[in-house]
């Protein structure tokens, strides 16, 4: 048998029916086996028990754009870092020496970011 | 009809149905949402195509991280304000004319495809080992490992240059 | 799976860019563990990496040429060189934003770590011979180069200068990576020297696909070197962005940029030297031309040395064209001026690049020096901070800088006994000596007009009276000694150009000829 592309989706693609059926099922099972008494408090978005006030869609500062910019980055780090951990036996210590290096680097870039505040929520 | 033919076309349907539904669409949120599902229905049809790092990238940065830099910038801005009625301008028409010669363009090239499957695609075993994070990640760590790491320090550029730019103070 | 045999001789031509990265690294790290009052120690880090990395490419610059990295880079003397000249252009920007941030409070090691890493995108780039390697280190001196360009945000002008560069860079990048992508796709490579073969026979199978791809890479190029049709960025961006980042943009960034238009196009060219020629020449002429003409009326200098930016990459693209054969074919043919059967000496038109590399790189740094000193920070980002008067007798004022603005002027008009002449008559001679007699009489022509606005600056500095409010604070020593160098270094290398010259002259100057 030819191997096929999605071969090795498979058990994605049952782990994805699986949780996509519970999810479906939940709420059409507490539709019909739940009771329903509505109220006025009920209907009210809940917010942690504390009475919600103004507007969700609030606008972000634009403070959190940093941690959106750095999250890329950072991610497009820990991207790099896949294929290595499929090679590493194969490649060795050399491989090894490689990654360090390039993650040396984006250290320098974390400490740098860390101690200029930049990842700070508060400031 | 193959398994991976059937796949094939319900990627690529929902691709072109959740694409139209982020330009049709009338709020930003359900735009940047139907990306998201365009990003993994795209992801669908390169793993199809043996692309399988393709198809973890395009799962971990684009419907990830960089969707997550949109969603900041919508929410950045602000949601209330109403919508712009759709107006006839040169830019409108220019674009619209630029969209149909390019799909005109493309659906033309079907004509021009060759007949004849190129030769590799024939020989499965090269076919499931091209692509693949192993052997990507073989031509990464020997035969680039300049450009490699040419990435780190692009990479880091990026980050000073990300808080040099958005940081009000510095 | 076989590892590369790596050994120190591999990571030798990578040392100048590793030295560069490091001291950016140390850079970083000093800005927020070392957190003293006095910030001086900044500058004199990034002086002291760019010294260093120039004095290794230095060192390393007559070896024969030969590939490392499998081939994705190349270590040639072309290559060397302009790391030295990147090297020497950061070193001169240094000292110029020492003072310039100081007066401004805005000393940060962030602004000299994006400078470190441009030098370092910049010195690679020379060396990359292979599209990604190219184009990632493409990428990291334009990604640490916009946001420098960001770095003093006090108003609107730099932040629109900013975003457009970033939009119209990243355009750019599209299109060579566009390009990229088509000529992998018609070539199976992306090796340049692989390249060579297979595109060849592309352009007759596939001539469309191949020109286009050709075009495209070359439209990419021709944006980072603000080449008329694709300088539209550049007034603005050099207009907006702080003063010594301008001198960068138009000393370093132009030179790697130009090695790599060189590199790609080198071999690339062979595939159809007559297209690609024909292509030069026409954007040398619309660049020369077109810088010339937009600089005259221009009393905002700082604009005005935009302008002249643009011209100077027409001139430096005379001499790229000037390095393939032109056999009397296409329309200049048709022309009385061009010559017979022309043979090309590669080496006097690589002399012809690089020195006026050199030549442009020094005068550059020193006019946008003068600049930097005059403009006053509470002028803001009005533009009457760079107007024409703000040189109106500086000759009574401060008799040197006028002196070394005066030499770096008739240098960037072409004057001797300057660096920009010699520079000149190279490139010009080059381009005569391949066949392109009418090329280079157009851009003997343009220089004439383009003396106008240099030598306008000069009569100003000279000849009119100092305004009365003309209080000119403190002493820049940094600066002065940017100038005083810069100055020596033109004059100098105008009178006795010979060893320099005949340096450049050398066989094997570039990877893959003769």
């Amino acid at each position: 048998m030819s191997p096929s592309p999605v071969g090795p989706y498979l058990p994605l693609a049952v782990t994805l029916l699986v949780s996509g059926l519970m999810a479906a099922a939940l709420p059409v099972l507490a539709h019909f086996l739940g009771p329903r008494r509505a109220s006025k408090v009920k209907s009210e978005s809940f917010e942690c028990g504390s009475v919600s006030e103004g507007s969700a869609r609030q606008r972000f500062a634009v403070k959190f754009y940093v941690v959106a910019l750095l999250f890329i980055v950072f991610d497009i780090e820990t991207v790099f870092l896949y294929p290595w951990a499929v090679n590493f036996k194969a490649l060795g210590w050399f491989g090894y020496a490689e990654v360090a290096a390039f993650a040396a680097t984006l250290l320098v870039g974390l400490a740098y970011v860390w101690k200029k505040g930049a990842l700070e929520w508060e400031t | 009809m193959s398994a991976e033919a059937l796949l094939f076309y319900v990627f690529a349907l929902c691709t072109v149905v959740s694409a139209g539904a982020v330009v049709l669409a009338r709020g930003p949120m359900t735009s940047a949402m139907s990306l998201v599902a365009t990003f993994f229905f795209l992801a669908g049809v390169y793993a199809l195509l043996w692309a399988h790092t393709i198809a973890v990238l395009q799962v971990l940065v684009y419907a990830g991280a960089i969707m997550v830099l949109f969603l900041f910038v919508i929410m950045l801005l602000s949601m209330t304000e109403p919508e712009p009625a759709m107006k006839l301008n040169v830019a409108r028409v220019v674009g619209a004319l630029s969209a149909v010669g390019l799909g005109a363009a493309l659906i033309a090239s079907f004509w021009k495809l060759p007949t004849q499957p190129m030769g590799w695609a024939e020989d499965s075993a090269r076919a499931a080992a091209f692509g693949t994070l192993k052997t990507v990640g073989e031509i990464i760590y020997t035969r680039y490992l300049l450009p490699f790491e040419s990435v780190s320090l692009l990479l880091l550029a990026a980050i000073v240059g990300a808080v040099v730019v958005a940081k009000p103070r510095i | 799976m076989t590892l590369p045999d790596l050994t120190a001789a591999d990571l030798q031509p990578v040392l100048p860019a590793l030295v560069l990265a490091a001291g950016a690294s140390v850079l970083l790290l000093s800005e927020v563990f070392l957190t003293t009052a006095s910030r001086s120690h900044l500058a004199l880090i990034a002086l002291g990496s760019s010294v260093l990395a120039g004095g290794v490419a230095l060192a390393t610059a007559f070896e024969p040429a030969h590939a490392v990295f499998q081939g994705l880079a190349v270590q040639d003397p072309f290559s060397s060189f302009v790391t030295v000249v990147v090297c020497l252009g950061l070193a001169g920007v240094v000292l110029l934003s020492a003072d310039f941030l100081k007066q401004r409070q805005a000393e940060r090691g962030e602004y000299y770590a994006l400078m470190l890493f441009a030098a370092a995108g910049m010195s690679l780039l020379a060396m990359s011979a292979e599209l990604i390697t190219l184009f990632i280190n493409l990428e990291v001196l334009s990604v640490s180069t916009y946001a420098l360009t960001a770095f003093l945000r006090r108003g609107p002008r730099p932040a629109e200068a900013a975003f457009k560069y970033f939009i119209l860079g990243a355009f750019s990048a599209a299109l060579f990576l566009y390009g990229s992508a088509l000529l992998y796709g018609v070539t199976g490579t992306t090796r340049l020297a692989d390249m060579v073969g297979p595109l060849r026979t592309a352009m007759h199978t596939q001539p469309w696909l191949a020109t286009c791809a050709l075009a495209l890479v070359a439209a990419g190029f021709a944006f980072k070197v603000a080449a008329v049709p694709f300088h539209m960025w550049a007034p603005d961006v050099y207009e907006g962005a702080p003063t010594p980042v301008t001198a960068l943009m138009s000393a370093g960034v132009k030179a790697a940029a130009f090695a790599g238009l060189v590199r790609v196009f080198l071999f690339l060219g062979r595939a159809d030297p007559e297209v690609v020629a024909l292509a030069l020449s026409a954007l040398a002429v619309l660049t020369m031309v077109g810088g010339n003409l937009l600089a005259l009326p221009q009393r905002n200098v700082k604009r005005m040395l935009a302008y002249s930016s643009i011209a100077h990459a027409g001139y430096l693209l005379l001499g790229v064209a000037a390095l393939f054969p032109h056999p009397g074919t296409g329309v200049l043919a048709a022309t009385p001026l061009m010559l017979g059967s022309p043979a090309v000496n590669s080496a006097d038109a690589y002399k012809g690049i690089l020195f006026y590399l050199l030549a442009y790189t020094v005068s550059s740094v020193g006019a946008f020096g003068v600049l930097s000193v005059l403009e006053r920070h509470a002028d803001g980002d009005g533009a009457t901070a760079w107007d024409l008067d703000r040189f109106s007798g500086l000759a009574q004022r401060r008799p040197g800088w006028a002196v070394a603005m005066a030499a770096f002027m008739l240098s960037l008009a072409g004057i001797p006994p300057t660096v920009g002449f010699m520079g000149k008559l190279l490139v010009f001679r080059a381009a005569v000596d391949s066949g392109l007699l009418g090329l280079a009489i157009i851009g003997v022509l343009a220089s004439a007009a383009g003396a106008y606005y240099y030598l306008r600056i000069v009569v100003y500095m000279f000849m009119r009276p100092a305004p009365a409010e003309g209080v000119l604070p403190e002493k820049y020593w940094a600066t002065e000694l940017a100038l005083v160098a810069s100055a020596v270094a033109v004059v100098a290398l105008g009178v006795l150009p010979g060893r320099v010259a005949d340096w450049l002259s050398q066989s094997g100057m570039f990877f893959g000829t003769r």
